[in-house]
């Protein structure tokens, strides 16, 4: 058994970081919300190859695994990037026959959204292309999108009106069930990068601010808050590690450990967001602090692709179905 | 906050499967159990959670005969190194073994302490003649061992306990009370955290020793817990001699031998991700069982405690895989094995509180009119109830457990300790 990334995923996870670093973060998080462009943006993610890892090698992508996909994932999560990799991981697994389309996902040149009915869509805003599922078929089209006030911009969340469509792929639930899966695996990683962020950013500054004549952290009321966020954070990291690999090596784990990361993945962002804000006092709820562009993220992801208690539901009726045993 | 490490070995991509050389040894540790399964006990899965034998005398010599079996076929202390007994093996082929014995339903080692915890202790710090003397016999079971550390008034201030040890000639002389002392009632030795010298700071004064459980001025007294049964003793030590040749260390240096008591114990309780109570498996066959019967309306909710439990579960699952991984890579088992234990603790809540909701209004009785409480019945599931409050206390508060990934994992400060350099005699721990 071995149970840990191997040297290539550590590789590009550290090259992720590196390149997201000074791409995007807070600040650029917080300049979406008030009205700018989204960071690194697509094109800049297409570039670098992000768009494309899971795009199979002759249609230009990186030919690499879910897994490989959720390590750099991570790392946009951390920074609060835009658009998502969700999309991307999905739009890969709807377009495995569709080479033309695969190329033009990788290299940027199209604007992907993935559409479920009426939900609000993900990376809506400034999309040229969508697909969906419409009578069991997946078709591909164009869409007018209606946009709310974001609660977070980085996510360009939009309900969206397909127009002009045409069936791309004839009777394609497996399909559409199996890019929803790993949609559910990707976003997950995305907030295992921001969770993990939201707990380091609380815990640096537990260790500098003084109240009482010591630091913060070094109470226990405020230290076990940040490591019951930061245990989540770990074990969220080993159902996302299992999940990414499942969608590979193992698509009958698949369902199972996608949801059970799903549901995780909702309420252990949601916790470290939660616990930032609250370490942090007063400064922790003012606009200029950082800490509610994580919360916003947190409060946003929890209701994409299924909110955890669907997730919980579904992996229930795996369990009923004999999925332990 | 990075929690894993560069080496040049990792360049292996996931695999949940065995490698060649495991399947293989994994083959003959079935084969060995089938070979000698007449000679092993055999529970129903899952009995480590509150259930009690009928005849607690002849379990425990059941419990002995199967360890002895199993430590002839090689498949205890299999990762012992050979000079003490062991096999030399990897921890991959322990984790193999574990997972075998489960598979095949034998029930944890009875010896599990002494293999987890005092074993490793004696290993680290103890003489050749101690090695000699006591780690094949412990393998064996010949000789049961427990862990005499916490005292009526210092449980998780464990450096502030009283029990002391005063040199006379080639011995010293020990008086004092222990308690939480699982297995001490069936136990043939024990390692004993000691008092010697009050004059200095608590943590500097303390000093180990290997005792024998049948001297004379040794009482052992059982404790019955919340639950009925008794899987702890209270020990007391009324002018216990013990030779000078069975310190374990140096005088003065017992906290250091007791951190590597404690680090072991910590990964062996729920470091390795293994379900701590009934298992997730046990509520599946539960909920397939009981929740069709429920009401529409319960149903919903049923699922999502089943669901939220199941997620739990398999969180800490795949968290001691990691965990298993980072060791077998050659890793020590750090303070993140404490994270383990919380989240198994945690984990084990959600999966108790699911089954025993399963049970309807049959949860109000421990056992129900008609039902014999075996098997997956409400007896079970009553026990493994009333039997976790004690995981999240025992092996480690989960907020002692708190402590420490705060402070050595996530670096945060520690909170001042008074008494911590002050002479133990002048301390407020001494009253």
């Amino acid at each position: 058994m071995n149970f840990d990334l191997d040297q290539d995923q550590l590789d590009a996870a550290a090259g992720a970081e590196r390149f997201f670093t000074g791409q995007a973060g807070p600040a650029q998080a917080r300049a979406a919300l008030e009205g700018g462009p989204l960071a690194p943006g697509r094109q800049a993610l297409a570039d670098i190859g992000f768009l494309g890892i899971t795009v199979p090698e002759d249609a230009g992508g990186g030919g690499g695994s879910v897994l490989d996909l959720a390590v750099v994932a991570e790392q946009a999560g951390a920074v609060l990037a835009g658009p998502s990799l969700v999309t991307a991981a999905r739009a890969a697994v709807l377009l495995a026959d569709q080479p033309e389309l695969a190329a033009a996902l990788a290299d940027g040149s199209r604007s992907f959204c993935v559409v479920d009915g009426d939900h609000p869509a993900l990376d809506a805003v400034g999309a040229d292309t969508f697909l969906a599922l419409v009578d069991g078929d997946l078709v591909i089209g164009d869409g007018g999108v209606a946009t709310g006030q974001p609660m977070d911009a980085t996510r360009g969340l939009g309900v969206v009106t397909l127009t002009g469509t045409r069936v791309l792929v004839p009777d394609a639930g497996e399909r559409w069930a199996r890019a929803r899966d790993v949609a559910v695996v990707a976003l997950a990683a995305e907030d295992l990068g921001t969770a993990g962020k939201a707990v380091e950013v609380g815990v640096a500054y537990a260790k500098e601010r003084q109240a009482f004549g010591r630091a913060i952290g070094s109470y226990q009321a405020v230290k076990h808050a940040l490591v019951d966020a930061w245990v989540g954070v770990e074990q969220l990291r080993s159902l996302v590690w299992w999940a990414a690999w499942a969608a590979d090596a193992a698509p009958g784990e698949l369902p199972l450990a996608a949801a059970s990361a799903g549901a995780f993945a909702a309420e252990t962002l949601e916790r470290a967001a939660e616990t930032c804000i609250q370490v942090h006092g007063g400064t922790g709820f003012t606009w200029e602090h950082d800490a509610h562009l994580y919360w916003r993220r947190a409060k946003v992801d929890r209701l994409l692709l299924g909110d955890a208690a669907e997730h919980q539901d579904a992996v229930a009726g795996l369990v009923l179905a004999g999925a332990l045993s | 906050m990075r929690t894993t490490t560069l080496t040049d070995e990792r360049c292996h991509p996931v695999d949940f499967d065995d490698t060649p050389d495991e399947a293989a040894y994994r083959a003959r540790v079935r084969a060995a159990l089938a070979e000698h399964a007449d000679e092993l006990v055999h529970t129903d899965v899952d009995a480590d959670a509150g259930e009690e034998a009928a005849d607690p005398r002849e379990q425990e010599q059941a419990l002995r005969r199967t360890q002895r079996v199993l430590a002839e076929a090689g498949l205890v202390g299999v990762a012992w190194a050979a000079e003490h007994g062991g096999q030399g093996g990897s921890l991959a082929q322990q984790a193999i073994v574990g997972q075998e014995l489960a598979r095949a339903r034998v029930p944890s080692l009875i010896n599990h302490i002494g293999i987890g915890m005092c074993g490793p202790t004696v290993i680290a710090h103890g003489t050749p003649a101690q090695h000699e003397k006591y780690l094949a016999r412990l393998l064996r079971a010949d000789d049961v061992w427990c862990q005499l550390f916490s005292e009526p008034a210092s449980g998780s201030d464990l450096a502030a306990l009283r029990t002391t040890a005063v040199r006379d000639g080639e011995d010293w002389v020990v008086n004092g009370q222990k308690v939480w002392t699982t297995l001490a009632h069936v136990s043939d030795y024990g390692i004993l955290l000691t008092r010697t010298d009050p004059d200095r700071p608590k943590h500097a004064g303390l000093t180990m020793f290997v005792v024998d459980m049948h001297a004379p001025g040794v009482t052992v007294r059982p404790l019955r817990q919340m639950g009925g049964q008794s899987d702890f003793n209270e020990v007391f030590l009324d002018d216990v001699r013990i030779p000078d040749a069975e310190r374990l260390g140096e005088p003065g240096e017992g906290w250091r031998v007791a951190l590597t008591t404690l680090l072991n114990e910590r990964v062996a309780v729920g470091g390795g991700g293994n379900d701590l109570g009934l298992s997730v498996e046990s509520l599946a066959r539960l909920a397939a069982d009981r929740l069709p019967a429920l009401p529409a309306d319960r149903q919903v909710l049923a699922r999502q405690a089943l669901g939220r439990a199941a997620v739990a579960a398999l969180a800490n699952r795949y968290t001691g895989y990691r965990r298993l991984t980072a060791i077998s890579q050659g890793g020590l088992p750090g303070p993140e094995a404490s994270a383990g234990k919380l989240a198994g603790t945690a984990a084990a809540k959600l999966v108790a509180d699911a089954g025993v909701r399963l049970l309807g209004d049959d949860a109000v009785f421990a056992v129900g009119p008609g039902d014999d409480g075996g098997a997956d019945g409400a007896g079970r599931w009553q026990r493994n109830q009333a039997w976790l409050p004690g995981i999240a206390i025992a092996g480690g508060t989960d907020e002692v457990l708190r402590n420490i990934v705060g402070e050595r994992v996530l670096g945060l400060p520690p909170e001042p300790r008074e008494d911590k350099h002050r002479p133990f005699d002048a301390s407020g721990s001494a009253r």
